[in-house]
């Protein structure tokens, strides 16, 4: 029974930078190995306007949730404003490093857009906080490889959020599609500076 | 480390143990990185390539840190203990000189990170090459994770640094120029980019000249350039069956006026 | 090789747990209650090592009562499957883990029905329908196909007869039939399946 923590539940998320917007969508599947339990296990957060896409162990995805929203807030009561996504990022990061001689096994990615400039931002990490600033595209989860393979040919930048949430959407639906973990229905947010826009996804159910 | 917990090692030791989990892989920046001394000053390179696995994470990652304004570090082994040691090693640093009043030393900064990664037994893997120019002169060193230093003129570091080592030993010299020295760390990272697969993509560089602020070329060559895509694969909108859609509207529209636009009014600018 | 089965239906909750307490090849007892009852409207039961399951249960059922007497309300059923997944979570970081899966059932406030899956490491899920064990393989598929939103605990006891004979007829080990408890407005009751 030798398996690894970051498949045991399933489960994969992306995000993409679009013309002054940003996305981020996830599968909605949790399971122990090929049993399937849930089908609304949705692995997009938000702290303020900042998303976060957690992907990994479940009970390490719910525990390290419950952690960042316990730091975002107490960020928020000192600070008198919501966490920036740059900011969340470092938190992200050295909260994990923290862990560094035992982690959270979570693969989590930000999105969202500085409420100032409304600048798009995105970036992943790896399961110790080691940070990847992407420009375009950042993948994580069961399906990261074949997310890699969609989103380098399906991507292009500046799109409008209309055409964003196409993108990210079908980039998602077919990686999962190859993936036995990940699928059982989709959520995609789509972000820009007046609205976030929240959409279930009509996916494959086996 | 200050602040480091073990909480989940029990845990984990246990998941690995007794439940036969498989630990998991961390960012590695499987790497060519690189440093050469120059006449009045010292250059350091780095490829821009990091990978889990098999799997390119990042195209264009940064493994040249800056520790302070004159001294920087290329990273090469775990991506994120190469950023983090040297994120703390840096904030010492700046401590130290603001306590000493004098400007940081390499040697300080080589001595901080090497007594931190003694001390973690090799565990935290960072390997690194620390450069600098400070009120003694031009500094390289390479640092190892379980502690050990060396001195030299030129080095690599690194998956890659078999590749960049053979550049470095045939084409190095005495006394070389600034441009010398960047031409033959960029070539020596080449050859890393073109030879090992845990390296590739771009060529980063900081040089750190005597009297001089040091300079960061980010993407000093980028000899990697992806190929205009041929076509697009845009979908029509509404491609995408949407079984359930929420807006958060996240300014309230208090009131909506039409603003006449032409010449006789003046644009508001408060 | 116990299983825990529970149902979420519109006007209460079912939990079955199998009967046989096994150890090793042996049935050490053929009327094993693998439920605690924690307050007026909520239910715990639970699957896993024996000796780690019932300590934690009684655990669990000792601080809820506890949280009754101090602050005269009980918990509800949200409040419950936040502590215990926390305490299970917080568990498996200790030298020797609670093995213990949870299926927790009630009635959150007393009105709206309520089901909760926990397993060991603290993964938390609530569902209208679930199981531990290797029973889960054999029941999840039916309550997919039969499972109805709108159902009563009439039904609910239907499709649990169901789940037992699947069992019956595919499962081969020997479970000694169910023990069947429902939470619904007027409170706790044991039920029997025939």
């Amino acid at each position: 029974m030798s398996q690894d923590p970051s498949t045991y539940n399933g489960g994969s998320a992306v995000a993409m930078v679009g013309k002054d917007c940003v996305a981020i969508a996830s599968d909605l599947r949790l399971g122990q190995q090929s049993l399937g339990l849930s089908n609304d296990f949705e692995k997009i957060f938000h702290y303020g306007h900042v998303f976060l896409g957690l992907t990994g162990l479940a009970t390490d995805v719910m525990s390290v949730h419950e952690d960042l929203r316990k730091k975002t807030n107490l960020y928020k009561m000192k600070e008198q404003r919501e966490i920036e996504p740059k900011s969340f990022a470092n938190l992200i990061s050295s909260s994990l490093y923290k862990r560094r001689f035992g982690p959270w096994f979570v693969g989590p990615i930000v999105a969202g857009l500085n409420s100032h400039s409304g600048k798009p931002f995105i970036c992943g990490f790896d399961y110790i906080g080691c940070i990847d600033f992407a420009k375009d595209f950042i993948v994580a989860g069961t399906a990261s490889e074949q997310l890699f393979g969609m989103c380098e040919s399906l991507y292009e930048p500046n799109l409008e959020p209309e055409d964003l949430f196409e993108t990210i959407s079908q980039a998602l639906l077919n990686a999962v599609d190859r993936d036995a973990l990940s699928g059982w229905g989709a959520v995609v947010y789509v972000i820009t500076k007046d609205k976030v826009v929240k959409r279930f996804l009509k996916t494959r159910q086996d | 480390m200050a602040g480091l917990t073990f909480d989940n090692y029990k845990r984990n030791q246990y998941l690995v143990n007794q439940a036969g989990f498989k630990p998991p892989k961390a960012t590695s920046t499987g790497t060519t990185i690189v440093g050469c001394r120059f006449k009045n000053g010292v250059v350091i390179a780095a490829d821009t390539r990091a990978t889990t696995g098999p799997i390119v994470a990042d195209k264009n990652c940064e493994k040249l840190h800056q520790i302070a304004p004159k001294i920087w570090c290329a990273g090469a082994g775990t991506a994120a203990d190469t950023e983090m040691v040297t994120q703390l090693i840096s904030s010492n640093l700046e401590l130290h000189s603001l306590y000493m009043n004098r400007e940081p030393r390499v040697v300080s900064a080589m001595q901080m990170l090497k007594q931190h990664l003694f001390r973690y037994q090799g565990y935290v893997g960072a390997y690194l090459i620390v450069a600098g120019v400070d009120p003694t002169g031009p500094h390289l060193f390479s640092v190892q994770a379980h502690g050990s230093t060396d001195v030299g003129y030129y080095m690599s570091l690194g998956s890659g640094s078999l590749a960049a080592i053979a550049v470095l030993e045939r084409d190095w010299r005495e006394e070389m120029t600034k441009k010398e020295a960047m031409d033959l760390c960029a070539t020596a990272i080449q050859a890393g980019i073109f030879n090992d697969l845990g390296s590739g993509s771009n060529v980063d560089m900081c040089v750190m000249e005597t009297g001089k602020d040091a300079q960061l070329y980010r993407n000093y060559l980028t000899p990697n350039v992806r190929e205009q895509k041929q076509r697009n694969y845009k979908f029509a909108r509404g491609t995408t069956a949407v079984l359930k859609k929420d807006v958060f509207d996240l300014v309230d529209v208090v009131r909506e006026d039409e603003v006449p636009v032409g010449p006789s009014d003046a644009m508001e600018t408060d | 090789m116990d299983a825990a089965i529970g149902i979420r239906v519109n006007d209460g909750v079912i939990v079955a747990t199998s009967r046989a307490c096994t150890r090793s090849i042996t049935i050490l007892k053929p009327d094993d209650d693998k439920t605690r009852i924690l307050n007026e409207h909520n239910i715990l039961a639970y699957t896993g090592t024996s000796g780690d399951t019932t300590q934690f249960a009684d655990y669990i059922q000792g601080n809820m009562q506890l949280y009754s007497m101090r602050e005269g309300v009980d918990l509800n059923s949200k409040g419950i499957a936040s502590y215990i997944r926390h305490e299970l979570a917080t568990s498996l970081r200790s030298r020797s883990p609670y093995q213990v899966n949870i299926l927790l059932a009630g009635l959150d406030k007393g009105d709206a029905p309520f089901l909760s899956n926990i397993d060991y490491m603290g993964t938390r899920v609530d569902l209208p329908y679930a199981a531990h064990g290797y029973a889960a393989f054999y029941v999840m598929s039916l309550f997919d196909r039969h499972y109805r939103p709108d159902m009563t605990l009439k039904d609910g006891m239907k499709l649990l007869k169901m789940c037992k004979a699947e069992l019956d007829e595919r499962f081969p080990v020997v479970f000694k039939g169910f023990q069947v408890k429902v939470v619904d407005k007027e409170g706790i009751h044991s039920s029997e399946l025939e």
